[in-house]
């Protein structure tokens, strides 16, 4: 995907025994046989990526203890199959002065070096030649003829693998995972906000509906005013009509008469005449009991109660 | 090698994560008080309505001509103005006096003023004052 053509870039064979490059601009990496494990394999499987799954329990007894990554493409009939180590090939590449924002791809010499003719030298003492169609790594002293490696003349294969720089903590299914896990929490999260501003937006519009309907004053504060001014009036009307009832419920003897029934400024009054000084007591103790507030004069055969509301 | 690493993608996602997740809270948040706000608001106005209702000067109107069409008195006179209604009477028999004035405490008027005064032991003369 993020995968520079070819031709762009310079091209160098890294093996352990090469020197230390100079690279400033970005190039391509063949990977001697040194860095990777491979066979040529006749597998039952049609496709490159079903060998893949396969290729752990191929590599099962000859690899030693390590996290490996397999890459396989098909040649023929048959698979070329590989393992290798991504932690140890990108330790090599740093140590080798090739920083990984400069490497645009990466290489086996298995597929790149196909058309080699005899041995061909790759450093002082090591050589690289095809035997079987495997390149294989042998020491120049094994063989007389050497020439050396022209890098100018290779065109580059579509066989390029890409190396994991954190397979050797997590393998690559848990990044998935890991990254698919935080793909349904987005979405579920984005879903569950989306759902949430809906909601918002409803029942905003419902609360205008309300004021509509209603035929409301415009913010809440008139509207809490306007009813705190009605349920005063409510409870001062309650109140006058239970104390109304408290006076008119009194019993008083046949010579005993309320003469005067008023109310102003939320006082109440009864000015009762010829009242006996029983009938007093027990009318300030019903009022008590009923717990008014009430204030009480006298004047010739009046009896006067105030009552406030 | 040109791979984005996935470590800025595993940090990205995080981000992208957190930063909904502080958008939902808020939005959650946001939903309580309109909740709340839409509860106050129906309360508040079915309260308002129906207080305004029964203190309107239509209904007081409607109520008090039904109350004084069935008074039996002739003696009771009725001002009208733009606070309220005033009614009065000189002079009412007792029984009379009784009957409007239960009527009048049964209904949800909102009385300002009143004054019942005995004039004999059967007659009393009458001052209320309804505010609409």
């Amino acid at each position: 995907m993020f995968t520079k053509f070819n031709n762009k870039f310079n091209t160098i064979f890294l093996d352990t025994s090469s020197p230390k490059f100079e690279v400033t601009d970005k190039v391509n990496v063949i990977l001697s046989p040194s860095f990777y494990w491979v066979k040529k394999l006749a597998l039952p499987v049609k496709y490159a990526r079903d060998a893949k799954k396969l290729l752990p329990s191929i590599f099962e007894d000859i690899l030693p203890d390590g996290n490996y990554s397999y890459s396989a493409y098909k040649s023929g009939d048959d698979f070329f199959v590989f393992a290798y180590e991504d932690k140890y090939i990108i330790d090599i590449l740093s140590e080798k002065g090739i920083a990984n924002s400069n490497i645009a791809n990466v290489y086996f010499a298995q597929s790149e070096l196909t058309n080699l003719s005899g041995a061909v030298k790759i450093s002082d003492d090591q050589s690289i030649y095809i035997k079987e169609d495997i390149l294989i790594l042998v020491p120049c002293c094994w063989i007389e003829e050497n020439s050396d490696l022209d890098m100018n003349e290779l065109t580059l294969s579509k066989h390029a693998i890409v190396l994991q720089q954190f397979g050797h903590i997590v393998d690559q299914k848990s990044i998935y995972n890991i990254g698919a896990i935080l793909l349904v929490l987005i979405m579920l999260i984005s879903a569950e906000y989306i759902i949430t501003i809906q909601k918002i937006a409803n029942i905003s519009t419902e609360t205008d509906d309300i004021f509509a309907k209603h035929n409301l004053k415009s913010t809440m504060f008139q509207n809490k005013a306007l009813l705190k001014k009605y349920l005063s009036i409510h409870e001062r009307q309650t109140k006058i009509r239970k104390y109304i009832s408290h006076i008119l419920s009194l019993n008083l003897k046949a010579s005993e008469k309320l003469s005067l029934l008023s109310l102003k400024n939320n006082i109440l009054e009864a000015d009762f005449s010829d009242l006996s000084k029983l009938s007093q007591k027990n009318i300030t103790d019903k009022l008590k009991l009923n717990a008014v507030k009430f204030k009480v004069s006298t004047s010739k055969n009046n009896w006067h109660v105030e009552i406030i509301l | 090698m040109n791979r984005i690493n996935p470590l800025y993608i595993g940090i990205a996602l995080v981000i992208i994560l957190f930063l909904l997740a502080i958008k939902l809270s808020s939005a959650k948040s946001e939903l309580k008080d309109v909740q709340a706000s839409y509860k106050e608001t129906s309360k508040l106005s079915t309260k308002l309505t129906g207080l305004k209702d029964v203190y309107s000067k239509d209904r007081v109107k409607k109520s008090l001509q039904r109350i004084l069409k069935l008074s039996t008195s002739a003696k009771i006179e009725e001002k009208t103005s733009t606070f309220g209604v005033i009614i009065t009477s000189e002079s009412m028999n007792k029984n009379e006096i009784n009957a409007l004035m239960g009527k009048l405490l049964n209904e949800a008027f909102n009385i300002n003023l009143l004054k019942i005064k005995k004039l004999s032991d059967t007659t009393a003369s009458l001052y209320v004052e309804i505010k609409w």
